[in-house]
């Protein structure tokens, strides 16, 4: 399959986990890959992952929550690669905390990284896909931006917020021909859940996934690839969960 | 070559009003990822030209003409189904009827045969494709909605057919879960304006251009820009979806379903 040849993918958070798998699998479909990680050593991993497939990588190791920082990786993508045409604003992390034990600072870094993050990077990479009247636009919401957990209140916010910059942005940004959707995972067997959950709590929630199990994290990046691809241009505003069989109601 | 993610070789699809629009749109690009296929629809001259343009993509290939509504029919479509191709892998239940009507001109012979077709045609479709499914503890239902289950028809006027279109989310989610235990994945997929004959002998092309101008995108789909989704949730990509929902609508946005 290669309906990605020719494309250019920025991929925010793709060290590790989720995001790498992102771009392993569209570089596999012919994408180039600007590969943005805060740790440069995993981002440099991804990036001989890719080239190993025959396909173009750039590396900017920067934190998305420093917003000059943000303006210089989409100034860098498009002067490396000559374009952006795919954003997945992916990167981001999971914080196990109730609402007493959130401190100011917990909250200000949840909200910088995903919400701040996607949403200054999304804007500095914009006027370009405007004048080129094509872009695809990806941000990686939760299971719970939809739902709520019992923990993690600033976290639901956060993937909350991301839909919210999908619904919007995709009517905003329609005239020119540019498309925002989400991809809101359910449980995924990567390094958030693995890293924050012991094997045996991890076991007892897949016993509560309708389909009994996390997923892998490529079967996350279909569903990004295919909203990535020229297959999805009649479908913007929308958000596909990946979650295993449970029903998403009244987001 | 690796075989690629998202390819239906070796599976059997069975395509409820393959014979034309988005139904025949399915049935090419699922032939073309390999897949053998049913067609069915009671159209009969239209169902041959897609049986031809499957064969001609190499694929295997059977005809119905049951009516859907026709359990006993049904019922042995999939029995004939499984003698010639092998078991039901993938079911779209797209079989469908549009009719604009007011309220109060809606008749119950309106009224059946809306939920007659949609509802009652998807629910035994799907009841007699299961039991294999279980058995092999494999297998993919795709139900076709529309955007109009959730927002409604407007000018449109035609509650009966967003109701009926409204159940088959209810069944969607209802066998995601049930089904699940089987590794059963059933999803909907609602579609906005799509440039089908059913739109354009029912609304005419100045009222499909003018619905245009209010789209997001600007325009209305292309059958196959639906096939799309249908294809992504028939395949091993989409093994952790169930009980989802994927709207290619040109950017309205959904909310509370």
């Amino acid at each position: 399959m290669g309906n990605l040849i020719g494309k250019v993918a920025l991929i925010t958070g793709s060290g590790d986990g989720m995001g790498r798998a992102h771009a392993v699998l569209m570089a596999s479909r012919g994408a180039d890959i600007v590969v943005n990680d805060i740790r440069r050593d995993a981002a440099e991993e991804t990036a001989r992952m890719v080239k190993a497939l025959g396909r173009k990588a750039h590396v900017v190791a920067c934190d998305v929550a420093d917003t000059a920082a943000v303006r210089a990786l989409a100034a860098e993508g498009i002067g490396t690669m000559g374009k952006v045409d795919i954003l997945v604003n992916n990167a981001g992390f999971g914080q196990r905390a109730q609402l007493p034990e959130i401190v100011e600072k917990d909250f200000d870094r949840m909200m910088a990284v995903h919400v701040k993050g996607s949403f200054f990077l999304t804007q500095a990479l914009i006027p370009a896909m405007k004048e080129r009247r094509y872009g695809k636009i990806i941000n990686i919401s939760s299971i719970w931006g939809m739902t709520g957990a019992p923990v993690a209140s600033h976290y639901c916010a956060a993937k909350a917020a991301l839909l919210g910059f999908t619904k919007a942005w995709a009517k905003e940004l329609a005239p020119w021909n540019i498309h925002v959707n989400a991809v809101a995972p359910g449980g995924v067997r990567s390094g958030g859940p693995i890293k924050l959950d012991n094997p045996e709590i991890l076991r007892a929630k897949e016993e509560k996934v309708p389909l009994k199990r996390y997923c892998e994290p490529v079967e996350i990046s279909y569903a990004v690839a295919y909203l990535a691809s020229p297959e999805a241009d009649f479908v913007t505003g929308q958000v596909i969960s990946p979650n295993g069989g449970d029903t998403i109601v009244g987001f | 070559m690796a075989e690629a993610s998202n390819s239906l070789r070796g599976k059997v699809a069975w395509i409820t009003g393959s014979g034309r629009g988005m139904g025949r749109a399915h049935a090419l690009l699922m032939a073309e990822r390999g897949a053998d296929l049913v067609v069915h629809d009671v159209l009969k001259d239209e169902a041959a030209a897609t049986v031809e343009a499957v064969r001609k993509l190499g694929r295997r290939c059977i005809v119905s003409h049951a009516d859907v509504r026709d359990v006993g029919a049904v019922q042995g479509l999939v029995a004939t189904a499984q003698k010639e191709l092998g078991p039901i892998d993938i079911l779209v239940n797209n079989a469908g009827v549009g009719q604009h009507r007011p309220f109060e001109d809606i008749s119950e012979a309106d009224f059946d045969l809306m939920f007659g077709v949609h509802v009652k045609g998807t629910f035994f479709c799907t009841q007699a494709a299961v039991p294999t499914m279980k058995e092999r503890r494999s297998g993919k239902i795709v139900n076709i909605s529309s955007i109009w289950a959730m927002t409604g028809a407007g000018i449109n006027k035609a509650s009966h057919y967003c109701a009926a279109k409204t159940a088959i989310l209810g069944l969607t989610k209802a066998w995601a879960k049930e089904l699940a235990p089987w590794n059963i994945m059933v999803n909907a997929v609602s579609p906005g304006g799509v440039l089908t004959e059913m739109p354009i002998k029912t609304q005419g092309w100045d009222m499909i251009r003018e619905k245009e101008k209010r789209v997001p995108l600007g325009r209305w789909a292309r059958p196959e820009e639906v096939s799309y989704a249908v294809a992504f949730l028939a395949s091993g990509e989409a093994d952790f979806i169930s009980g989802q929902q994927i709207s290619p609508n040109g950017g309205e946005t959904i909310v509370g379903i």
